[in-house]
């Protein structure tokens, strides 16, 4: 279940993964195993391994089995309705999941964060026909319990941060750009969550400078290309937004 | 459901019809698309075909576009669960610039669309 060995080397593969891509798994992994600002790294693997249990539940496959800590039975239910369940999410249900015992606004953000970027990695891997990876050993540390300064109620269910609001130790989350979209800002009250966003977004698709930029094609797939299965994707979750 | 805003401005005027994104039985207009839809559908949908499908997509256009196409699934995979687990309301040049297609894709009869104001 657990591995120290390098992951993802891609060497049982005819795919050529791009370094790109490669590295920014890396880095994931090695953001998932340590702690966070309100998760150990053991809970942090758990929120990983309990993603792949209800990803196995829907598909109809065999427990993959827990992880190395336990998780309060809210975080376990909101990973499954958040992996399974998507069109249910609802502010009533956002509002109980983050007053249940064990639970808070900024300890559902992280799981949030844990969850879309382990579930993306291991979605890009279903995609492609390779296997998952497996998951990364928990590094012993204690989450920092540190929430930014200059939170709003900007829209969203979580409050976050605007651009104009950054302070010093969150200036880089939206590369200097002086707004964020809204699904950018959504995860910032835990800040680290929004750069591990970043990471990934520009390695799977675009990165956040070039997404403005409808003139210059970034990748071998058309820019038209890459929209139209956007919005399939989005579609087939029945996502609004 | 944003990006299909995007799709629209990346062409010329009407050069790709937006709603080829609920309904794969109408072309999109753009090269490959309904294999790249039916990509989406299988890897998505977890078919019984997706293997079929990724090898298609491989063999026509290759395997550099064929991991960038799995990577994008991925991806909005990942973007649909921030969007709909944080509740946030469409921005505003957003809302501003989709309202005739949201309207006439059906979108506001799903479920997310009381959680995006």
């Amino acid at each position: 279940m657990t591995t120290t060995i390098a992951p993802f080397s891609y060497i049982d593969t005819d795919w050529q993964i791009p370094g790109r891509i490669r590295d920014a798994h890396r880095r994931s992994w090695e953001r998932l195993s340590a702690a966070g600002d309100w998760w150990t790294g053991a809970e942090r693997v758990s929120i990983a391994a309990e993603c792949r249990r209800a990803s196995a539940l829907v598909d109809g496959l065999p427990d993959p089995g827990a992880g190395p800590a336990e998780l309060p039975e809210a975080a376990v239910f909101a990973i499954h309705r958040l992996i399974g369940d998507l069109p249910n999410v609802s502010r009533d249900w956002y509002d109980a999941t983050v007053s249940a015992d064990g639970m808070s606004d900024a300890r559902y953000v992280e799981l949030l964060g844990v969850l879309v970027a382990v579930w993306s990695v291991d979605e890009f891997h279903r995609a492609a026909g390779l296997p998952l990876e497996p998951l990364p050993s928990p590094i012993t540390g204690e989450p920092t319990q540190r929430r930014p300064a200059g939170l709003a109620d900007n829209g969203s269910w979580p409050p976050t941060l605007a651009a104009k609001s950054l302070a010093d130790s969150e200036a880089d989350i939206y590369l200097g750009f002086p707004r964020a979209a809204n699904v950018w800002a959504a995860m910032s009250l835990h800040p680290d969550s929004v750069r591990w966003l970043n990471d990934l977004f520009h390695a799977h698709y675009l990165s956040w400078e070039e997404i403005g930029d409808l003139e210059t094609e970034h990748r071998t797939l058309t820019r038209a290309q890459l929209e139209i299965m956007a919005g399939r994707v989005s579609a087939l979750n029945e996502c609004f937004y | 459901m944003s990006h299909v805003n995007l799709l629209g401005r990346s062409g010329s005027d009407d050069q790709y019809e937006l709603s080829a994104a609920v309904d794969v039985a109408v072309d999109s207009g753009v090269p490959h698309g309904r294999l790249l839809l039916q990509f989406c559908d299988a890897a998505v949908g977890r078919r019984a075909n997706l293997a079929e499908i990724r090898a298609a997509v491989r063999r026509e256009l290759g395997d550099t576009a064929a991991i960038e196409a799995a990577a994008n699934i991925a991806n909005f995979q990942r973007m649909v669960r921030i969007a709909d687990g944080c509740g946030i309301p469409l921005d505003d040049r957003t809302k501003e610039a989709s309202e005739g297609w949201r309207d006439q894709l059906g979108l506001h009869q799903y479920a997310s669309a009381a959680n995006t104001a």
